[in-house]
């Protein structure tokens, strides 16, 4: 269980930077600074060394244990810093490129610099499970990978230190720090093209390691890191922010968007088979329409995932709604008894739920086409009826306009406004026995539902909500249709506290009218003598006097 | 006319008789003898060449292409050159333009670059015309006339005093700075006097010698006139002369006044005069009133009677006309107004409840096209609405300033309870004339007493709760007496408190159940009547007490609430008075209520909520504060998912408020039939197996579901119910009675629900059908056994009632028809016809447009004026240019010509001399 042990090694590691981190600083500050005095010009003197000849490299080990060793977290910190620096010039002057014409002594002090190297890069990725010199190790390590890949690979091929890269992004996975991963995301992985495709390289490479004991840890922090990118480049000239000077050849992967989807497609099922939580999944399909599904170059792998959660019910459903048009529209996916699917999604709750103004904007496109039958518009109109009646007035003031609009675009359901009774034996029917209301609100397939025979009732029992811009809007239904549509962008997102705060905001400047009479009782009761009638509050409730 | 043009000419001029056949002498003799015909004839003949030119020079004229107008046609009567058909005269705009040019452009260009000069302002220096005698005759006349106007000028004029020495003497303050004439003689001389040697001077301050020198300015004047009888021949100073002036206008005004009371007097001799002519004239006397009349004038004096009269006449003006008197009403006839009244007011309620009595604020929706789709009808209601207000404010004002009484301490009111309760009649009273007002004045006439009968109800509710206060607090003193207070521990004076804190402060040491009696003293001893400030004063007061409520309840106790009771109706009778200071306090709780805990809560804001649907009338469309309070309440209804038992209490407090909020305009509240419906599931012991209707389901708490509860007691819930921190722990018999409690309150609430809706609603049967499934939900066998049989009763009778409202409500219930409208008609493009239509007027029904055009064309004419001016002066400019260019070149061709010439002359001559040696030496030569 290779994961547990690297796991519980960074864990460990953590703890024991925790406790440097503890301890040493009080230490530091008994001691004084005269320790750090000495150990600055002592730094500085050893990287100049190391610079000034050959003879002195071996300065970098002793840099190398102090960074290692050292219990003062700036001691260490600033080692590591001159060996970076040191390595970078070592670098720039080309003493780890092993030439071909080089002696066997230059070969073999190359073949222990580069050594010496990848212990350094190790001991940078450690430092990521610090607390403190996690991001400043995280710049230091971007820095040292810019200058491995400018002077160390081979130009023609790939450019991108891969394998250290990788290290590197599962050290920021599996950090505990979260600063980090901000900071990672936010510098690089937003900011740069090439760091972006490499990442996603990365992660693929890291979930299909622990494929077997999936950390949640690990898993989380990939999911978060994978929703940070959001906007998909236009097409491979788009691709031009490079952290790394990109390889000379037109035709790297790293230059082509197709590529760049591939991997990020990868990334995303490699994460997706290892199962998301919940909220993972809401979170997915909030975005999935704008900036998941576009960076995949076949989005149809997406297909058995966005159906298996619009069907799953409930918010989920709600949710996936938007992804599964997507692929509706750009890739043309037949979805059997869609509008039934999404006449049970109308549901008793989802006039209350959060996704409300985000579904209607869908159902709006949905039902958008006038060459739909009237018979399932009218379904959903009468199913939306229903529901508010149970509606707060945010949702009824969205479900109105839009009413509106549809009864505008199918003229056949204005009957459910408008129906006269045609013969006298219908009129004298209706005298007798009233009407029962044809509409089936159980059945479940909307062009059965009888709906266009049924009237809105609900709608004009809402002409008399208690808020009167409520029923105001409500009123619109019984008006004369002189306006062609409704803008719905201006009734949707409403809610209690926007309308309490537009009553709030007007304040008094007329006198409010005041009730003329006042009331004699109000929690006591009344004399039952005097024949007055008590109010419904003392009736039912117990104000401890009757 | 025909022939050539030159035959047109001498034909022409043979008309106006300028050539024509040789006169003869004797014809001649005659035309110079005639008198008149020597000047007259050269002026003819001038002027007849003038006219003949003109016609005969095509280009002189600008006509119309077509000729005159008819005069039909034109509204404008033409005259002048008009009538002729002339429309301008181009040459000599042409020659008037040249010579303004002339005058103007070519003086500025001849001074171009030229820096300074003089000019010369001499008269009629730059005049050609005149000559030199004309010159010094004009100007020897100038200035003579100006020194004439100098010496006869006014003597108001500033610009020549008499006194003032000619131009070029130096003055110093106005007067002169003569030395040695006889003026300054006395000032010298009292220099002389002082006897100061002259370096004093030089030490003594600045401001001292200033001061002596007023002084001795001031002496030198007396002496001046002391002086003067002596010196005959000194010219009088302006002092004087303005004395002389003032006293010869008294004198003039005597004289007139003199004058004018002669008149008087013989004006009234006349008039004593006159009854008797009067009383000759038409044989009828009407001896006593003349003779008063007479009697008076004789022994009054007779501008005490002019000014008596003029009081009387003014006061007749002002007078108001004589109204009939107030009959007093029988006791009918005043029930029948208090009926009267009331349905008045009722009717206002309703208007407002339709949303007829639309306020702006209504028409701010966040959709502008709903206010659209309302139609003008609603806007011109509102607008009738706005100006009703504004009257009713105006009649509201007017009314507290007649009703001028006298304050408590000057009738000797010993009892400021008395007094409130008179004032607060009025106020009611003033606030019901403001509402019966907007039928007209005849209903302002009735005033006093009437409205203190009027509103018997009102007067019986100040009455019962101050006669109360009176019998706990016998007051027996003046508002502004001691400090102390009654056996009850309430002083008698407060100070007004201003804020909450303020209140809390004031009211310390004052047992909660007395705060009434303090707040109805604070209310007389503030009244506004007493003291301008005070008004503002209780209306903060109202505020802070509102607040006071709000933590009284929530730190409440069962005594407590006949309190509030009285809190609450006395904050409803200060908002009779001060209506935006209330509303200002209630929306401030709101807004707390709405920002700090929206979905929890406090048995304060119950109270709050509690005191606006009683203070304010729940009914109307729109309300400044009972919409955003029912808001409140919806949204804690609607949103709050419950936690625990005091959620569902508070719920069932807020519903019942709800539906006594919606008891008269009976609108449908969503949000109370959600929670009624998911409360009676939570409650019900066993959980539904499907789904009982659309509404949302929100699964309960564990241990809320009532369990064994077949011998509780049914009881009430109270307001401790809906504190959290009292609730009973779960599974206690307590928590068990308080379920059960809810579980009957609330279906108590759906059955008032549902009796208040049911003939109002159009979709009753949506709305409760799923009422009805669950309370068969509740009534099935599972759920009987655990609840307690009279509840168990209650709830079948309840199902019983529904099931049968249900069955009502389908017979009811008709197809919808709500589009009867009248077919809108197609908008007409047919332009509408203009009765007085004038072409040359633009018909924009724009107005801004209109106006927008007019300028534009405006512009345009006159940036083509200003276009064409400016070519005329460029061209005028070049041709002035050339102008000057051939004068300069033809002198200097002048010139060297000249020269030229001169050199030949010259050579010529030089040759000839030449010439002429020459022949002389030959001659020599060959002599």
């Amino acid at each position: 269980m290779p994961g547990t042990v690297k796991d519980s090694a960074a864990k460990l590691a953590a703890k024991r930077k925790r406790q440097e981190n503890g301890e040493p600083s009080k230490k530091r500050r008994k001691s004084g600074d005269g320790g750090e005095n000495d150990q600055k010009p002592n730094l500085e003197k050893l990287e100049a060394e190391i610079l000034e000849s050959r003879k002195h490299y071996n300065n970098i080990v002793t840099l190398m244990s102090l960074a290692n060793e050292s219990t003062d977290p700036a001691t260490a910190f600033s080692a590591t810093e001159a060996l970076c620096r040191v390595f970078i010039r070592l670098l720039a002057l080309g003493n780890l490129v092993s030439k071909k014409d080089a002696s066997e002594k230059d070969a073999t002090v190359t073949a222990w610099l580069r050594e010496r190297l990848s212990e350094y890069q190790s001991a940078l990725l450690m430092m990521l499970y610090s607390d403190l010199l996690a991001t400043k190790a995280l710049m230091l390590a971007t820095a040292l990978l810019k200058a491995v890949a400018q002077y160390l690979q081979d130009k023609e091929e790939s450019a991108f230190p891969k394998s250290f890269f990788v290290d590197l992004v599962d050290g920021v996975l599996q950090s505990p720090v979260e600063e980090l991963r901000s900071k990672f995301s936010e510098e690089f992985l937003t900011k740069y093209d090439d760091i972006r495709f490499y990442t996603w390289q990365g992660i693929k490479e890291i979930l299909a390691e622990a494929d077997e004991v999936a950390d949640e840890d690990v898993q989380e922090n990939a999911f978060a890191m994978l929703m940070e990118v959001d906007d998909v480049p236009e097409s491979s000239e788009a691709l031009e922010n490079f952290y790394v000077e990109p390889p000379n050849k037109k035709k790297h992967p790293v230059r082509s968007l197709s590529q760049h989807k591939k991997q990020a497609q990868e990334a995303w099922l490699a994460l997706m088979s290892l199962g998301l939580t919940r909220d993972q999944r809401k979170k997915v399909l909030e975005v999935m329409a704008t900036s998941i599904a576009p960076w995949f170059s076949k989005p149809e792998l997406l297909m058995d995932f966005l159906t298996d959660c619009y069907n799953s019910g409930g918010s989920i459903s709600l949710l996936a709604l938007s992804g599964v048009f997507y692929l509706i529209q750009e890739r043309n996916l037949d979805y059997p008894a869609f509008y039934s699917k999404l006449y049970s999604l109308l549901d008793a709750d989802i006039l209350h739920s959060k996704y409300r103004s985000r579904f209607f904007r869908l159902l709006d496109t949905f039902l958008g086409s006038s060459h739909l039958p009237a018979v399932l518009v009218a379904s959903f109109i009468k199913r939306l009826a229903r529901l508010a009646l149970n509606a707060p007035p945010s949702a009824i003031v969205a479900i109105v306009p839009w009413f509106y609009n549809v009864f505008k675009k199918h003229p056949l359901t204005t009957f459910m406004m408008h129906r006269v009774p045609r013969t006298q034996e219908e009129r004298d029917l209706l005298e007798s026995e009233g009407l029962e209301d044809p509409f089936l609100p159980d059945e479940e397939d909307p062009m059965e539902t009888h709906a266009i025979d049924s009237c809105i009732w609900e709608i004009v029992q809402l002409q008399s909500h208690y808020h009167p811009n409520v029923a105001t809007i409500a009123k619109i239904v019984s008006e004369q249709f002189t306006k062609q549509a409704y803008g719905l962008e201006d009734f949707l997102d409403h809610s209690y506290s926007s309308l309490l705060e537009a009553e709030m905001s007007k304040g008094v400047k007329k006198p409010p009218v005041v009730e003329f009479m006042i009331p004699k009782k109000i929690f006591t009761a009344s004399d039952s003598s005097a024949g007055e009638q008590d109010s419904l509050l003392v009736n039912l409730w117990d104000f401890g006097s009757s | 006319m025909a022939g050539s043009q030159l035959k047109r000419l001498k034909a022409s001029l043979k008309d106006q008789g300028i050539i024509g056949p040789q006169q003869s002498k004797k014809q001649k003799r005659k035309n110079t003898l005639d008198a008149k015909g020597a000047s007259d004839k050269r002026l003819n003949r001038s002027e007849a060449l003038e006219g003949i030119r003109e016609q005969f020079n095509p280009f002189q004229f600008k006509t119309s292409a077509r000729g005159p107008k008819f005069e039909v046609t034109t509204s404008k009567p033409a005259h002048g050159d008009r009538s002729r058909g002339i429309n301008g005269r181009p040459g000599l705009a042409k020659s008037v333009g040249e010579e303004r040019r002339r005058q103007t452009l070519l003086v500025e260009m001849q001074r171009r670059n030229k820096v300074g000069g003089l000019v010369d302002r001499r008269f009629g220096e730059n005049d050609p015309s005149m000559t030199l005698e004309d010159k010094m005759i004009e100007r020897f006349t100038r200035e003579q006339q100006r020194s004439h106007k100098k010496g006869s000028g006014s003597m108001f004029d500033l610009e020549d005093d008499d006194d003032e020495p000619s131009e070029g003497f130096l003055t110093h303050g106005g007067k002169a700075l003569t030395f040695g004439d006889g003026d300054d003689e006395a000032l010298r001389d009292d220099f002389a006097d002082e006897e100061l040697p002259p370096g004093d001077e030089s030490d003594g301050s600045d401001v001292d010698r200033k001061r002596l020198k007023r002084l001795r300015l001031e002496q030198a004047e007396e002496g001046e006139g002391a002086e003067e009888d002596g010196q005959p021949e000194r010219k009088k100073t302006k002092k004087e002369i303005y004395e002389e002036i003032i006293a010869k206008s008294k004198l003039h005004k005597y004289e007139r006044q003199a004058a004018k009371e002669e008149d008087g007097e013989l004006r009234e001799e006349l008039d004593k005069e006159l009854p008797e002519l009067q009383a000759l004239l038409f044989q009828r006397r009407k001896p006593q009133t003349e003779a008063k009349d007479a009697v008076l004038i004789a022994g009054v004096e007779k501008t005490v009677v002019d000014k008596e009269y003029d009081v009387r006449v003014k006061q007749l003006a002002t007078d108001k006309r004589a109204q009939p008197a107030e009959r007093t009403k029988t006791e009918e006839e005043k029930v029948e107004e208090g009926s009267k009244r009331l349905k008045e007011l009722e009717e206002q309620r309703l208007r407002r409840m339709r949303g007829e009595f639309v306020e702006d604020e209504d028409e701010e929706m966040d959709d502008t096209e709903t206010k659209k789709g309302r139609g003008p009808a609603n806007v011109h209601q509102s607008r009738l609405a706005m100006i009703d207000h504004a009257e009713d404010d105006d009649e509201f004002g007017l009314g507290a300033g007649i009703k001028l009484r006298p304050t408590a301490t000057e009738l000797g009111f010993d009892d400021e309870d008395d007094f409130l309760i008179d004032d607060d009649l009025v106020a009611s009273g003033s606030d019901l004339e403001l509402d019966s007002d907007d039928y007209g004045s005849e209903v302002e006439s009735e005033e006093g007493d009437s409205e203190e009968e009027s509103e018997p109800e009102d007067d019986e509710f100040t009455k019962g709760f101050l006669t109360g206060a009176n019998s706990t607090a016998p007051l027996s003193r003046t508002p502004d007496g001691g400090k102390g207070s009654d056996e009850n521990g309430v002083p008698y004076t407060f100070p007004c408190p201003q804020s909450h804190e303020e209140l809390v402060e004031a009211f310390r040491g004052v047992e909660v159940t007395k705060l009434p009696v303090a707040v109805q003293r604070i209310r007389a001893l503030y009244h506004p009547k007493l003291e301008s400030g005070n008004k503002e004063k209780l209306g903060n007061f109202s505020q802070a007490l509102i607040r006071h409520i709000k933590f009284l309840g929530d730190n409440f106790e069962p005594q407590w609430f006949p309190t509030l009771e009285t809190l609450i109706r006395h904050t409803h009778s200060l908002a009779k008075t001060f209506p935006i200071e209330v509303a200002k306090g209630y929306r401030a709780c709101l807004q707390e209520m709405e920002q700090e805990r929206p979905l929890a809560l406090t048995v304060g804001d119950l109270i709050i909520l509690t005191g606006i649907g009683t203070t304010f009338p729940t009914s109307d469309h729109f309300h400044q504060v009972v919409t955003p309070a029912m808001l409140c309440i919806g949204r804690f209804l609607g949103q709050r998912i419950p936690q625990n038992l005091a959620d569902y209490a508070t719920g069932a407090f807020l519903s019942i408020l709800t539906i006594q909020y919606q008891q008269l305009s009976k609108r449908y509240v969503p949000e109370l039939i959600n929670f009624c419906l998911n409360t009676l599931c939570a409650l019900a012991p066993e959980a539904p197996r499907n789904k009982l209707g659309l509404f949302p389901v929100h699964e309960p708490p564990a241990g809320v579901r009532i369990k064994g509860a077949v011998r509780t007691p049914i009881r009430k819930l109270n307001c401790a119910d809906c504190q959290v921190t009292s609730l009973p722990s779960p599974g206690s018999d307590d928590a068990t009675k308080l379920k059960v409690a809810i579980l009957s309150t609330v279906a108590a609430i759906l059955k008032t629900a549902a009796e208040s809706w049911h003939s109002h609603t159009a979709a009753f049967f949506e709305t409760f059908q799923p009422a009805l499934n669950v309370l068969e939900h509740l009534t099935s066998k599972a759920n009987v056994a655990h609840l307690p049989p009279a509840l168990t009763t209650k709830l079948r009778e309840l199902t019983a009632t529904i099931s049968r409202l249900l069955q009502l409500a389908r017979l009811e219930r008709r197809p919808l028809e709500l589009h009867h409208h009248k077919p809108l008609a197609i908008r007409t493009v047919v332009p509408k016809f203009e009765d007085s239509f004038d072409p040359t007027k633009h018909y924009d029904p724009d107005r801004e447009r209109a106006e927008l055009a007019k300028l534009r064309a405006e512009h345009k004419r006159e940036r083509k004026g200003a276009m064409r001016e400016l070519r005329k002066d460029a061209s005028f400019m070049a041709r002035e240019k050339l102008r000057v260019k051939k004068e300069k070149d033809a002198a200097y061709e002048k010139k060297y010509k000249r020269l030229v010439a001169e050199i030949q002359g010259e050579e010529g001559h030089a040759a000839n001399l030449y010439e002429k040696e020459k022949a002389a030496r030959l001659k020599k030569r060959q002599r």
